[in-house]
């Protein structure tokens, strides 16, 4: 009962030895990304001097848990290729192949190229965004259906997801057209400004 | 058609309650809603920083091809790859390939953080000009002088919102890269969603802020 009590302490002075490490091995990074970033000119002796010894601080602290936690045989971290508990009895549903997946990603690439492009051709402002958005949703809907693996979803939650954000997307757009009105209602404000706003002021002097 | 003639049999069609009206994990259902309910605070955003500019009688558009359009472009590329990454990590997981996962996640990570090191540029960039989010840079406001000086709270507001995405997300992976021996495949692909989700979500700031914003003369 004792011997167990001891190894209990043990066990939980070294998790507080290896947390305490961590934490001053991540301060030294800290440090040493902080003394990079407010260097003027990171290529000076002084700057490469005091990021360096940070740098070397934090391997000395990484070190020692590293070193333990090994000698003990203890990999926290370590994976491998058996299957772990805890997908033993997981039923995994997927599809989709590493050529579908590139294909969809040169796509993706070749409609930001062609976004890119289009921002460098002078076109009103109205047909540009509509241009934009529209190049926008394709390339949404491909990462929706093919990266998030929705088109291989059950229908009804492809049903239940889409059209609420689709609704809620063209209930925000209600007010959107107010804003070309909000623009001449301005004009005429301020043209009609000066008669109105200057009149007290110049009641004051 | 009454309730006894179901009991002991099991649910015909998707809608009458069987225990996976769904046939995805209450986590991963989760994960959707959250992200729908994301996607609407965005557009919201995004719409508002339209409605905005359009109203305005005119609106800066600062952006030279160098740094920012390259930044920029270089940026959306890195989060497309990483994308890309994150598939692959979530393919590489569902056959029980953990380290090749993790190696994939990894990679995924590292697009997002190349995300981050090059938006942060970027801002320091603008906030070295004197972009604040309620004040034109000094050279701006003679430029475009009947512009209103929200360029920068919307600049900010959005890609910060954003970046705090990216952010998250790539912690996000470094947990789930971390502890994929103890985890399920369902939480493999929940991380995933999240990240794509990051990446869609760019594929519409990228546009309305920076390609709208192109400075011909740049």
């Amino acid at each position: 009962m004792a011997n167990e009590n001891i190894r209990e302490l043990l066990k939980k002075s070294d998790f507080v030895m290896i947390g305490v490490c961590v934490l001053l091995a991540a301060a030294c990074l800290f440090f040493a990304a902080k003394s990079a970033a407010d260097a003027g000119n990171f290529l000076t002796i002084d700057s490469l001097f005091f990021t360096a010894v940070c740098l070397l601080l934090a391997l000395t602290f990484v070190v020692v848990p590293a070193l333990t936690l090994r000698e003990r045989g203890i990999h926290p971290f370590r994976v491998g290729d058996e299957v772990p508990p805890a997908r033993a009895n997981e039923h995994v549903h997927f599809e989709g192949s590493t050529r579908l997946f590139l294909y969809v990603l040169l796509g993706l690439l070749a409609l930001t190229v062609i976004e890119v492009f289009l921002a460098y051709i002078h076109v009103p402002l109205h047909i540009m965004l509509t241009i934009l958005i529209g190049l926008s949703l394709i390339k949404a809907a491909m990462i929706v259906a093919y990266f998030m693996h929705l088109r291989f979803e059950r229908m009804s939650l492809v049903l239940t997801l889409i059209p609420t954000i689709v609704i809620c997307i063209c209930l925000l757009f209600i007010v959107f057209p107010d804003s070309f009105r909000a623009g001449s209602l301005r004009a005429t404000h301020t043209s009609a400004e000066p008669v109105a706003g200057s009149a007290p002021a110049h009641d004051g002097h | 058609m009454s309730t006894e003639a179901h009991v002991g049999r099991l649910p015909a069609t998707d809608w009458d309650g069987g225990a996976l009206p769904y046939r995805v994990g209450h986590r991963k259902l989760g994960m959707w809603l959250f992200i729908v309910s994301d996607a609407m605070t965005f557009s919201a955003m995004l719409i508002t920083y339209s409605y905005a500019r359009v109203s305005s009688d005119a609106w800066p558009t600062p952006f030279p091809f160098y740094p920012s359009i390259i930044f920029s472009t270089t940026m959306t590329l890195f989060l497309l790859a990483s994308s890309f990454t994150m598939v692959m990590a979530v393919r590489a997981s569902a056959h029980n390939r953990l380290r090749a996962a993790r190696h994939w996640i990894g990679a995924t990570m590292f697009g997002g953080l190349a995300f981050l090191v090059l938006h942060l540029i970027e801002w320091e960039h603008l906030i070295h000009d004197g972009l604040r989010p309620f004040r034109l840079a000094g050279e701006w406001a003679h430029r475009w002088p009947e512009a209103p000086p929200l360029f920068g709270a919307s600049f900010f507001a959005i890609t910060g919102l954003h970046m705090f995405h990216v952010f998250t997300g790539v912690a996000y992976l470094g947990v789930i890269a971390l502890r994929i021996g103890k985890t399920r495949h369902e939480d493999v692909e929940i991380s995933g969603l999240y990240w794509h989700f990051v990446d869609l979500v760019w594929m519409f700031v990228f546009p309305l802020i920076y390609l709208m914003s192109v400075d011909f003369g740049g």
